[in-house]
Order: structure tokens, then sequence, then C-alpha cells
């Protein structure tokens, strides 16, 4: 087993609250210097980006053969219910699959929807420009909780529940106490950069409860933020079907809140 | 107040007849479409009003003790949630008119909700 460090809910300039300077070489760039080897791209309701990041780390493993990055295709789906739901995909086309479903359902966004929620950059491997997303990405859906989760598993991937102890667009914000009917296969805790030990353990350990694999990532929407909060993968290699049993916890793969 | 008044005065559509709603009494009001505002503000042996829909909304009526949930805006729930309210012996409506004029009219019968 190797050890990878994972930070598995990333923003770039594409999600309308997302920074200008997310663009892929940077993403790419910030995670090979704070040590990372997994990350996951996932921008509100659209996997429009996710291709031109796993080019740019491509590119960079050509070019720096020292360098071991992965990046897992996502995407971030609102739910009916304002609840974000973070899905993990096998590919970039699987995850483009679940965003068409979802964003069929998503109003369009004219000029005045980009000026007040922000740019919804598409971009190239390079950083360029390219085109923007038309449907507004800040809306909520109407599929509801289940229909996301059964969603994401019809196309092979891990359905997780973003930021629980965040106080909006959590399930736990939305909907007060935990669906357990809802067939999420993990759950995403946000620990601030530089918790004293003790209270990392107590959130830790108030989420344990719920009987889910944990998983911290960081939801940058900055290039700062990217690795803030970061999850140990012991994995045999950085694949997305690896991950997946990690979370598991099968084969003796594991995971663990860094 | 007696619900019977509220839901002539508003015409809410009762989606729970298999429950008994002679002479239930509401003590106050809320209105919140996040549940977990409902858990720790709701009054208890009060009326929710939500457009919140999910199956968590029972869960979390009675964890509040309300006395019913009404559905604003021509909101309707999916038969498993009614199936559990009707469990949980939660009364269920869903009224035609917006949250804004459910309120006002329960208000101007006389419903209050917790003091500020």
């Amino acid at each position: 087993m190797k050890s990878f460090f994972a930070d598995l809910h990333i923003h770039t300039a594409l999600s309308p609250c997302g920074g200008e300077e997310m663009t892929p070489p940077a993403i790419v760039q910030a995670a090979t210097d704070r040590g990372l080897g997994l990350i996951a791209i996932c921008d509100h309701n659209s996997a429009g980006n996710v291709a031109a990041v796993q080019l740019a780390a491509a590119r960079i493993r050509r070019s720096r053969r020292e360098i071991d990055l992965t990046v897992i295709a996502g995407l971030e789906v609102t739910t009916r219910e304002e609840v974000h739901v973070v899905a993990l995909m096998p590919g970039a086309e699987a995850a483009a699959a679940v965003s068409a479903v979802v964003q069929a359902t998503l109003p369009e966004a004219d000029e005045a929807a980009r000026e007040r929620f922000g740019e919804q950059r598409l971009l190239d491997a390079a950083g360029v420009q390219i085109g923007r997303e038309p449907r507004l990405l800040a809306a909520a859906s109407t599929l509801d909780l289940g229909d996301v989760v059964s969603l994401v598993h019809a196309h092979g991937g891990m359905a997780i529940a973003a930021h629980v102890n965040r106080p909006s667009f959590s399930v736990l914000s939305q909907l007060g106490l935990f669906p357990r009917e809802a067939g999420f296969d993990a759950v995403e805790v946000f620990i601030p950069c530089g918790s004293p030990e003790a209270d990392k353990g107590s959130l830790l350990g108030r989420f344990a409860a719920l009987g889910l694999p944990l998983i911290c990532s960081s939801d940058a929407h900055y290039p700062g933020d990217i690795g803030r909060c970061r999850t140990v993968f012991e994995l045999q290699a950085p694949t997305f079907e690896e991950l997946t049993s990690a979370i598991r916890g099968e084969g003796g793969r594991s995971i663990r809140c860094a | 107040m007696n619900l019977s008044d509220a839901v002539r005065e508003l015409g809410l559509i009762c989606l729970t007849p298999e429950l008994d709603a002679t002479d239930v009494t509401v003590t106050g009001g809320y209105v919140s479409d996040l549940l977990s505002d409902v858990l720790g503000n709701a009054p208890h042996g009060g009326v929710l009003v939500t457009v919140q829909v999910h199956l968590n909304v029972v869960a979390v009526a009675v964890h509040a003790e309300q006395a019913a949930v009404i559905f604003a805006m021509n909101r309707v729930p999916e038969e498993s949630v009614v199936r559990r309210a009707v469990e949980e012996r939660i009364l269920l409506y869903t009224a035609r008119q917006p949250a804004f004029e459910v309120v006002g009219r329960l208000y101007a019968l006389g419903l209050r909700g917790p003091a500020a």
C-alpha cells in the first residue's frame, strides 16, 4: 500500500462563487506544491472543467516526472432541498452524464444572472476561456436528495454528503437530522485549518456516530484553500476503483482524515 | 386556536384523513424551510408552515412536537412521507397560498409565534 494525500472537493472558475484564478494549471500547481496525490474537481452542478484539469495534470506529469497527481472527475449537485451532494465519478464522461440530467432542471443564466452570481467559465487545460456554462449553476435542481443519490450510483459514482458541519447547504442544516435512508456512501467534514487536535477529534467523533466513512476536504474556491483540509488514502494505485475500495475499507485499503 | 378554523379559513386540503383532526388545538406557529431551524425554534404544540417536503419534515415535526404541518404553495410530499406522518400522528395539509399568505391569515385568526 502507498499513502496519498487527497483533497476531494475543489472548485474551478466555472463555479459562480469560485475564484477567477482557479484555472486548471493553477489548481494542478497548488495541489502539487502542497504534496497532494489525489484531487477531485467538483464544480456546482457541472463537470465542464473536469477534463481540462485532468489534461493539465497529465501535462505536468510528463514535464516533471517526480510529480504524481491524479484528478478524479466529480461535481457538487444541489438537490431540491438545497442540500449539496459531492459526486465522485469513474471518469469525466460519467460526470458529464450526471451533470446533463441535473442541468436540464436548472434555469438559463442570462447576463444579469451572471453579473449577480458570477461568471461560469469553461476553460481549456492552459486556463484559456473557451466558453461559459449556459445554465444557472448557483440554482437548485428540481431533483430530490434520493433522486440525486440514485443518479450518481446509476453512473457508477459515490455520493458524499458535503460539508455536514457547515451552516448552509448541508444535509443537517437543510434537513435537521441525517437521513440514513438517503444512501450516502460517505460524509464530508470540514475541519478548519489549524484546529487544535482535541477539537478535531471531537468533531470527527460526533460524525463517526453516523456509521459512514468520513472524508475531510477543503471545498476550495481559491488556490490558497487547496489542501487546507485533507484525507490520507492507503491505496495500491491512485485510481477511482482503488479510491472507492478504500472508502469502503476493502482489502486492507483505508482512509483517515489528516 | 382550533385547527379546524384554520382549515376552513384557508381552504386547506387534508393529506392525512386517517387521523382525527376534530378538536385539535394549536398553541403557536412557526414558518421555516430549514429543518435545523425548525428543530431548534418551533414552539411545541404549534403548526409548522413550510415548502420543504422531504421525509425528514415528519421526523422533525415529531421531535419538535408539532401538531400539524401546512405545506404552502400547493406542495404535496410523496406518499411515503404521508404514510410516515399517519404512523407518527402528525396532521398534514396543503395550502394553495404562498407561505406569506398562510402565515398572515393564521396570525389574523389569533395564532402567535414565539416571542422575539
